[in-house]
């Protein structure tokens, strides 16, 4: 039996404590020059596509624009586009919200954009938080959150049939009427992605997706997540792999797997420095922790739970504060954690370490087993943070014939062996 | 005596609706290196062909160009100015400061077809002019105040504090106008220009700039205010032609009709061939006998708003 192929993506380094600014070979994180240096370097790594996550505001905390991230990232679709026109084979990804774009509009512009790069673009569709991002947008704060989802999926299908009728009129009901008027020599079919993780939000990738972003680390997390997404695109009358299931994570390498060990390390103390660790954990807790030593124990005062939001423009990251916290405090007395350890703790993601020759065959391990069908990597920092990989593990995974030597399909779509959604459609 | 000004040519995303991705990257490729900018107006809600998103084609663009410097068009009454903001900002990075922002007003016609298009949300200006060009003016404010809200310093990248950024050098912008209201700040530093150029095509002398650099003005219909002025003509060379803003005739003959429009204090050209296909070419054949007559410049090199003769845009948020 043939192996399956893997799928590679990468971000270019987000807007939070992941990306490591103080490095000292990190660059400009806004530069058009660290931008095409990350996009040709996965070009010639084969990869599938690039990633662009997208805030459509700066993040707050205790009422003040937050200072301790990077912050500050171009227009996703104009530098996508910009970096389309400076490469052949690579895909890209554009985060866009469904909340604050209008149908007609973004339908317009991923066509063409999909028109221009000769089929590679994808839209991971994400909604937005309504009063506080809402406030830089015309229609302000005008979708209870409860509806989010329904307005995203009405909105993929309103972008689908627009896509599947270029240079005609259109008229559909709450998303609008008139023509749609891009050149009819193409073939318009950009690949959808979705990241959440709730039920519904399973559920509309599930439905309506190409592609779906996890947080799913280990490989028993992953095939679970795998199973369940997987049985619910099935229900959705639609075969298993027509959707790809790419759960984020990074690559840390060393020459040996000590020196992996070690650089990892030095790299979450990188990310979370003392005055981060504090930050974190406000976050969390909703009160200011400024009086409190990172580096001695967790604050005996309990978490506000009031409605008021000490930190703004974060996705919530847990659901029940008081459980969480009754954890962290058992996990920090348990094993002696300051608040700087726990926090280096508890913020961790998925860190595949080691050797390249190691952290390939984890990989490879973790596609063949069904946890995914590969994945979308996080550089540490930008431009170079994704030299090594490219220039080390990828061969590797060429080697042992899980992934492509040369771009052969020149889309997005192909790329990712997906199926033609106007089939579908028609 | 005339004085040589730059060249802009003008092109429409609509008009080019058939051209291939290979034909447009081709006429970019001759345009850059023999004039200072092109125009790409945007075909929003046309009736029929409307062309590639003129944001998503000058980015896509301008990756590929080393010199001209490209102002996209944008029906801004119907485009959320944050999203306009940070996209000319971003081609403004891509370009190394040679973005601009072409305004693109609406009238009631176009407003109509527009609003049906995103079905009437709220937020958008009516279908009057009036409404429309009080939007306009407030759109393109807020635009520019978004560029501000970043001062050039506001990165500080402070290892020992641990702090990559100043808040104090960043702006919530706190825009009020009729129909909405943006807080800011912009999620993009401010970009190489600081403030990419503005421009917008005025059909008359009378016609408010609502915040524009620079006019595109057809000449022979009397002055304008106290904006720089570029003389706006649509050309195309078969048949024959002569009125405000519009010639039509033989190659050779664009250099002596030219010389007559030209006047002191000019400070551009902006022509549009009429059919990109036939014309831009033969547009381009001339460019040496307008230059031989002084009434063009050689293009330069540096940003859009050097060479345009516009000082160094100050950040109203700085001390």
């Amino acid at each position: 039996m043939s192996k399956k192929q893997i799928i590679l993506g990468a971000q270019f380094p987000g807007v939070n404590n992941f990306t490591v600014w103080s490095h000292p070979e990190a660059g400009s994180q806004i530069a058009f020059e660290s931008f095409r240096h990350l996009a040709k370097t996965l070009e010639r790594g084969r990869f599938d596509f690039m990633f662009l996550a997208e805030g459509l505001r700066l993040r707050e905390q205790k009422g003040r624009i937050y200072e301790l991230d990077v912050a500050g990232r171009p227009n996703t679709l104009a530098i996508l586009s910009a970096l389309a026109g400076v490469t052949d084979g690579l895909g890209f990804i554009n985060t866009l919200s469904s909340t604050f774009n209008e149908p007609y509009v973004l339908a317009r512009q991923l066509a063409s954009f999909d028109h221009l790069s000769g089929g590679r673009v994808g839209w991971n569709v994400v909604t937005s938080p309504g009063a506080f991002t809402g406030a830089n947008f015309r229609r302000g704060d005008f979708l209870p959150h409860a509806e989010r989802y329904d307005r995203a999926r009405a909105f993929v299908d309103a972008a689908r049939h627009l896509w599947a009728h270029p240079g005609r009129d259109f008229d559909l009901p709450g998303i609008g009427r008139g023509h749609f008027g891009l050149p009819e020599n193409h073939v318009y079919r950009p690949v959808i992605a979705q990241a959440g993780d709730s039920d519904g939000g399973r559920d509309f990738a599930a439905s309506h997706a190409d592609v779906i972003y996890s947080r799913h680390g280990t490989l028993e997390e992953g095939q679970a997540f795998y199973r369940d997404v997987k049985a619910r695109v099935i229900r959705h009358g639609r075969p298993a792999s027509a959707l790809k299931i790419l759960p984020g994570a990074h690559v840390i390498l060393g020459d040996t797997e000590e020196e992996a060990r070690h650089n990892l390390r030095q790299i979450r103390l990188a990310q979370v420095s003392p005055r981060a660790a504090i930050a974190l954990l406000e976050q969390t807790w909703n009160r200011d922790l400024s009086a409190y030593d990172p580096d001695g124990p967790l604050p005996e005062v309990e978490p506000d739970l009031g409605v008021g939001q000490l930190s703004l423009g974060r996705t919530r990251l847990h659901d029940d504060v008081l459980d969480t916290v009754r954890k962290w405090r058992t996990l920090a007395e348990d094993e002696g954690l300051s608040i700087r350890e726990l926090a280096i703790r508890v913020t961790a993601r998925k860190h595949f370490v080691g050797t390249p020759e190691s952290v390939a065959a984890t990989l490879d391990d973790y596609v063949q087993q069904d946890a995914c069908d590969g994945f979308v990597f996080a550089p540490h920092y930008t431009p170079g943070g994704f030299d090594r990989f490219v220039d080390q593990v990828v061969p590797i995974l060429q080697d042992r014939g899980v992934f492509r030597r040369d771009y052969t399909e020149g889309t997005l779509r192909g790329n990712l062996c997906l199926p033609d959604p106007l089939a579908r459609a028609a | 005596m005339t004085h040589p000004v730059p060249l802009t040519i003008g092109l429409s995303t609509a008009a080019g609706n058939a051209f291939t991705p290979g034909e447009w990257r081709d006429l970019l490729a001759r345009i850059d290196g023999a004039a200072d900018a092109v125009t790409l107006t945007d075909g929003f809600a046309a009736d029929g062909p409307q062309g590639p998103d003129a944001i998503i084609l000058a980015n896509w663009l301008g990756g590929q160009t080393r010199q001209v410097s490209i102002i996209a068009g944008v029906a801004v009454n119907f485009t959320e100015p944050f999203h306009i903001s940070t996209a000319i900002a971003t081609l403004d990075y891509v370009t190394g400061g040679r973005a601009g922002l072409l305004v693109q007003p609406s009238g009631p016609e176009l407003a109509k077809r527009a609003l049906d298009a995103i079905s009437h949300p709220g937020g958008y200006p009516q279908t009057e002019a009036g409404d429309l060009a009080e939007d306009l003016a407030d759109a393109v404010a807020a635009i520019r105040l978004l560029w501000d809200s970043w001062q050039d310093d506001a990165v500080i990248r402070d290892v020992e504090r641990h702090r990559f950024l100043d808040p104090d050098r960043l702006h919530h912008v706190n825009f009020r106008g009729r129909h909405f209201s943006i807080s800011g700040p912009s999620i993009t530093p401010r970009p190489p220009q600081g403030q990419p150029v503005g421009a917008i095509a005025l059909s008359g002398p009378g016609d408010p700039a609502r915040g524009a650099d620079i006019a595109f003005l057809p000449l022979g219909l009397g002055a304008a205010g106290n904006l720089p002025v570029h003389g706006d003509l649509t050309l195309g060379f078969a048949g024959e032609a002569e009125a405000p803003g519009l010639w039509r005739g033989e190659p050779g003959r664009l250099a002596a009709y030219l010389a007559g429009l030209h006047r002191p204090g000019l400070s551009g050209w902006r022509l549009s061939p009429e059919d990109p296909r036939r014309d831009l070419p033969l547009l381009l054949a001339e460019l040496p006998a307008l230059r031989a007559a002084g009434l063009i410049a050689e293009p330069g090199r540096g940003t859009l708003r050097a060479r345009l003769g516009l000082s160094p845009a100050p950040n109203r948020f700085a001390a």
